[in-house]
């Protein structure tokens, strides 16, 4: 048994054998079906025959510039290429083992690697780099163009936890959560959008899980404790029987919550929307007393495809469906916010056989061309999301959130685009009104400027999770410092305090929809700044909700008042449990520790 | 079936490209040819197989048992001992 830490990213046990994405090194090792084994045996027959090919070419070519000598290493990778130990083993590992070829590819390497890893002449154990050219080269060719994750996740034969030193957000949302019981990655944080969701599928999560992926076999039997933030290989039977123990008594505890308006125990209304990707999560949502959609992420519907791939009527129904089964309530739609990369449709990073999307010249990362940049620039593709939104203003309350906004030309110039979508979309007759439109904060100058923003938007959301980032300086995808993210720092709650200031005379509304209100002791302060709207993930809704009840807004307001003079984050921390001794035994304690339930 | 002992000469052993001339010289005959470490004589590889070959990480000096068995298996061992004393055809 092996026990490796990670960050708790979404909450629940799961047990069962490791399914590995390895997408930095494309390899991908999983079960197959009966059905597969003759296509994955034909896969490795065509790559051995396709690497003949290019074998004999190279040997020809190096025998007239380099003469025969060099050559005959080739004619050396040929002999290799068709030797029993190497293809005709891999078959034997697909028929006896139903494997995919490239994990019996590995599988035959690896078995020829551990014999040859006591050689104790140094020239002859360099020879195994011979052997790993020619499986290289097998590996390469077999690889089917455009395919990767998505071939992998629709071949699992049976239910397994996903293990990947990284997890696209695009593979994450088409992610089946019958198929796959639980998620492992090396990367990321608890606002990683993978991470995010992991929750909204209620997928069992850890992230920055290091070096995960390279310790486990595939096939072994791997435990992932969203709660505590830790994987287990080979588990044994005991550590699985209280895993089995927790997880039955956790699915009662969260229903039985009354919906409808909350307050605080000193009467303050609180609104607490949900965050969704899917149409799918509206049920959840409104079982989690949800009372609107805070933020819509629309650029999941294109499920990692291109940014025009999904045009504006079906942008149109989606939108409809959500306003309509949301009613009464208000729907708040946050256009894409892709980066170039993704918006590319190529964000997977392994539609290529020789990643040459990790080579390509697209922008790919936080502070490239994204989100309302990208939309800016990309007019047809803007101008569709906004007519479908202008028209499905006619069947409820829609507004629209631009993303990544951090200057007051790039706000009227989507507003400028959205009244020209307004006008298109126009119908005889029938004035539905204008759709309002708001912003993101999440870029320090949009928190700086909320009193020039307020002139030109109809509302602010404040997104947590790319705002301390920025103000932190913290790349949340990068384990080594992912810990650095630190919601509670005093240069949060200044910012936050400082935006609510900004908005609030000018009677501009502010909402939060990040991550860290799910945190209790963040709550209660985010209350005591003044916030009282905030969208978060549907499951972490019915606990907050119950947390605000038992608040009063003035011992949260005198506590905010404190802990913005505090040092640091610890000093907060400490405030936070001596004012609200209550909070140390709430349940998804802070940094989502685990609870004692039961 | 017969079999010799023979030291390896070349400097760089019985590395991937003798290992290929052997692997080819073998495969002429119909025999069955193994090759086994004569201080590690548990370990037979088919003499027909590179891999197998170049796992007798066979360095310079060392002395390695050639066996053949089958209608050939005269021919077949002279044939391989020969490439293998004359240091597979290399330099030193």
């Amino acid at each position: 048994m092996t026990r490796i830490a990670g960050l708790p990213v979404s909450p629940g046990v799961a047990w069962g054998p490791a399914a590995l994405l390895l997408q930095r090194h494309p390899v991908m090792r999983y079960g197959i079906a009966e059905a597969n084994v003759a296509r994955e045996l034909g896969r490795l027959d065509e790559a051995r025959a396709l690497s003949a090919d290019q074998l004999r070419a190279i040997h020809a070519q190096v025998s007239q510039r380099a003469g025969a000598d060099l050559a005959n290493l080739f004619e050396a990778q040929l002999l290799m290429l068709e030797d029993n130990l190497l293809v005709p083993r891999a078959r034997h590992i697909v028929q006896a083992e139903r494997v995919n070829a490239e994990w019996a590819l590995d599988r035959a390497f690896d078995e020829f690697c551990a014999v040859f890893a006591d050689v104790g002449d140094a020239y002859l154990r360099e020879r195994r780099g011979d052997v790993a050219d020619v499986v290289g080269r097998l590996r390469r060719n077999l690889r089917p163009a455009g395919a990767g994750g998505m071939r992998m996740l629709a071949d699992l034969a049976s239910p397994a936890v996903l293990v990947a030193d990284e997890l696209a957000p695009s593979l994450a949302a088409q992610l089946d959560p019958a198929l796959i019981l639980g998620l492992a990655f090396e990367t990321g944080s608890r606002t990683h959008h993978s991470a995010i969701l992991a929750r909204s599928l209620g997928i069992p999560a850890v992230a920055g899980a290091l070096a995960v992926a390279r310790q486990i076999k595939p096939g072994a039997l791997v435990l992932v404790d969203g709660d505590a933030g830790e994987v287990v290989i080979d588990p044994p039977p005991d550590v699985i029987e209280l895993a089995r123990a927790r997880r039955g008594r956790r699915a009662p505890a969260a229903a039985g919550r009354v919906p409808g308006p909350v307050t605080t125990a000193d009467g303050t209304a609180v609104r607490f929307q949900a965050n969704i990707e899917r149409l799918e999560e509206i049920d959840a949502a409104r079982a989690a007393g949800a009372e609107g959609i805070g933020l819509f992420r629309s650029e999941f519907l294109l499920g990692g495809r291109a940014i025009d791939a999904f045009d504006e009527e079906a942008q149109y129904r989606v939108y409809r469906d959500v306003v309509e089964r949301m009613a009464p309530h208000p729907v708040t739609i946050r256009t894409f916010d892709l980066d170039e990369l993704q918006a590319s449709g190529r964000a997977d990073g392994e539609a290529d056989d020789d990643g040459r999307v990790r080579g390509s010249s697209l922008s790919h990362g936080p502070l490239g061309l994204r989100a309302i940049r990208l939309s800016l620039g990309h007019r047809d593709a803007f101008g569709a999301q906004l007519r479908a939104l202008a028209r499905a203003r006619r069947h409820g309350a829609v507004r629209v959130l631009l993303p990544f906004v951090s200057s007051v030309g790039e706000l009227r110039e989507a507003k400028a685009a959205l009244r020209a979508a307004t006008c298109e979309t126009a119908e005889a007759g029938r004035d539905a009104g204008a759709v309002p439109m708001g912003i993101m904060i999440e870029v320090p100058s949009a928190a700086l400027t909320v009193d020039l923003l307020a002139a030109d938007a109809d509302f602010f959301s404040i997104g947590t999770n790319d705002l301390i980032q920025y103000c932190l300086a913290v790349d949340r995808a990068d384990g080594r410092v992912a810990g650095l993210f630190d919601p509670l720092h005093p240069a949060i709650l200044r910012v936050v305090r400082h935006v609510i200031r900004l908005a609030r005379p000018r009677a501009r509304p502010v909402a939060l929809c990040g991550e860290m209100a799910a945190d209790p002791g963040a709550l209660v302060l985010l209350l005591g700044l003044g916030v009282t709207d905030f969208s978060m993930n549907p499951a972490a809704i019915p606990e907050a909700r119950e947390l605000v009840r038992q608040v009063s807004m003035a011992a949260a307001r005198r506590a905010a008042a404190r802990a913005v003079g505090l040092p640091t984050s610890g000093d907060i921390a400490a405030l936070l449990a001596s004012r609200f001794p209550a909070l140390a035994s709430w349940p998804a304690g802070r940094d989502g520790r685990p609870h004692m339930e039961g | 079936m017969i079999e010799r002992t023979v030291t390896v000469r070349n400097a760089l052993g019985l590395h991937a490209r003798a290992a290929a001339r052997f692997v080819h010289a073998a495969g002429v005959f119909q025999c069955r040819v193994t090759v086994a470490r004569h201080d590690r004589g548990d370990r037979h590889v088919d003499g027909k197989s590179i891999l197998g070959l170049l796992l007798l990480a066979a360095a310079r000096g060392a002395a390695i048992r050639i066996t053949a068995d089958g209608a050939d298996e005269a021919e077949a061992l002279g044939a391989l001992c020969r490439l293998v004393e004359t240091g597979f055809g290399e330099e030193a």
